[in-house]
């Protein structure tokens, strides 16, 4: 099997502040994340001939419509596009998005692909139709919806296991919220800029469904992000920092959260292709940008990338060393938990502050002598495992 | 019990046998006839050797809780009323496993691998749910 290492590079990134924006229409969102990430780039648009669009949860005829060329359209790309498709797996998608566009950049079949993404969880859905809606995802109609599972229960079994497996406190799991709202704190797109939390804060919120607290759950939002991938040859004559591709590794293993795995054991493996492919282990990681959700796939994504050992990875956290300043900065964006959830946009969120951090775009988040960046990505109810190795240098 | 408003179950013909068991307070699951691999959710395939030779057996209801969470807030508004109510991932001791609520305890005596027993709620004429207590020694 042939290695994509170093073929294909991350060119140009745009993004929307993530939060409540009623006044801001599905498409403005999806076409400004584009145009930025565009001229990011410095690509001349004609280049680019495939659009993938990115699963859209509020609303069925936004979804629609983007599968059927809206950007197309949007982005006067008629003349020169060969294909627009969605990439469809919840939160993975920018994963799998992303394989797909390094593929048909490797094939040959594409020359520019841009990856969109926007969503309007926050205004453009009511509360109680969204907990609705994401409840009856993910689990079988036959034998588990008369329980009354919802992804707010799914944070409590993932957390309860991963509590009584590692002996991680309850404290730890409350770190991860403050250190990612450090760093939403420094990020303008954030729904949480310069509002960071304590411990305390978290603790004493209260239980919402055991042993998960109010201030433990992310809060759904409006927002929107894109990307360019190109060629490494392309990308040279782009811009002097380009994000080479260098590692891809995943995992896809269940349906329901019933029947997910030990997830070191299955998803592991995963993080293991993405190092090798890359030619590099966990040590040479120097930022990592980590799917969330909720804090304890953070913990336990630490542990399956190898940055910890397996049950380490609260104590880690609580000792800061993940925060800013931090000798292991994990995602600087503040990840879902902190800059918001926007349905299947924490992933290309994540990817793009990744890029962000190789390129020296990340602002006061900004890490410095960033060569290694590692992305992950997880769908439906921890469905599946992704790994993304970008890097500064070939 | 016409006041049932919480989602049922789909009924399609594989389903509708576990449910008539159930109905007669039996847990069913089903073994590959040609490989061995023990099957939950029910199917037509062997998710392991693709035979379509499956049959169905009595699980004995006995098994210990995976993971759990008791929802006291934000719970899909149909089990509003029921907060706080515990659901469950329960692995039974026939080696399948399956999601649940646990019943006829104090919630705040749950913890990860407790052994449990089934229990069956008859929540509609047609529709028993199996759901799950503490296993009483
Ligand atoms: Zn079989």
């Amino acid at each position: 099997m042939g290695s994509i290492r170093g073929k294909a590079a991350i060119v140009g990134v745009g993004e929307v502040p993530t939060g409540m924006y009623p006044e801001r229409s599905f498409i403005d969102a999806a076409v400004t994340a584009s145009e930025m990430a565009i001229k990011d780039a410095g690509i001349p648009k004609k280049e680019i001939d495939t659009v993938l669009p990115i699963i859209v949860v509020a609303n069925p005829l936004d979804n629609a419509n983007m599968v059927c060329s809206w950007m197309i359209e949007e982005l006067g790309l008629g003349k020169t596009a060969k294909s627009n498709f969605m990439v469809a797996s919840g939160g993975s998608s920018s994963a799998n998005a992303l394989k797909t566009a390094v593929a048909l950049i490797t094939a040959g079949l594409s020359k520019a692909v841009l990856v969109v993404h926007s969503d309007r969880l926050g205004t453009g859905l009511d509360l109680a139709s969204a907990i609705t809606q994401f409840a009856k995802v993910s689990t079988s109609q036959e034998y588990e919806i008369p329980y009354g599972f919802s992804q707010l229960a799914l944070a409590g079994f993932l957390q309860q296991r991963y509590m009584f497996d590692t002996g991680t406190t309850e404290r730890q799991i409350a770190a991860v919220v403050v250190a990612l709202r450090k760093w939403a704190a420094l990020n303008p797109n954030s729904i949480f800029y310069q509002k960071p939390i304590t411990i305390e804060k978290v603790l004493e919120s209260p239980i919402i469904s055991t042993p998960v607290r109010r201030r433990m759950m992310n809060k759904l939002c409006d927002g929107a992000s894109a990307f360019v991938v190109t060629s490494a040859t392309r990308a040279r004559d782009l811009t002097d920092k380009p994000a080479y591709v260098l590692g891809i590794g995943s995992r896809c293993t269940n349906f329901t959260v019933t029947h997910q795995p030990d997830p070191q054991k299955a998803w592991a493996p995963a993080a293991r292709d993405a190092y090798r492919m890359a030619g590099i282990g966990p040590g040479d990681i120097d930022v990592a940008e980590i799917y969330d959700a909720f804090p304890t796939f953070v913990l336990m994504s630490m542990e399956i990338l190898g940055l910890v050992e397996r049950g380490a990875a609260g104590k880690f956290v609580e000792e800061g060393h993940t925060s800013p300043g931090g000798k292991l900065p994990v995602s600087t964006n503040g990840a879902m938990m902190a800059q918001g959830h926007t349905g299947a946009g924490g992933g290309p969120a994540l990817l793009v502050e990744g890029v962000r951090q190789i390129m020296g775009k990340a602002g006061e988040r900004q890490v410095p002598n960033v060569k290694n960046v590692v992305v992950t990505g997880s769908g439906g109810v921890g469905m599946d495992f992704h790994v993304e190795v970008l890097g500064k240098e070939v | 019990m016409s006041g049932y408003n919480k989602p049922l179950p789909l009924i399609t013909p594989l389903s509708k046998v576990f449910y008539d068991a159930c109905r007669d307070k039996k847990l069913m699951y089903q073994q590959c006839n040609d490989c061995g691999e023990i099957i939950f959710f029910p199917k037509h395939l062997c998710p392991n050797c693709m035979s379509r030779n499956l049959g169905w057996k009595e699980s004995k209801g006995k098994g210990k809780i995976q993971t759990f969470t008791v929802t006291y807030e934000a719970a899909p508004p149909e089990f509003a009323a029921d907060q706080p109510y515990a659901l469950a991932i329960i692995r039974l001791d026939e080696g399948f496993r399956m999601m649940t609520n646990i019943v006829e305890c104090d919630f705040n005596t749950l913890s990860c691998e407790m052994p449990v027993e089934v229990v069956f709620d008859a929540v509609t004429p047609e529709i028993t749910l199996p759901k799950f207590r503490p296993a009483v020694k």
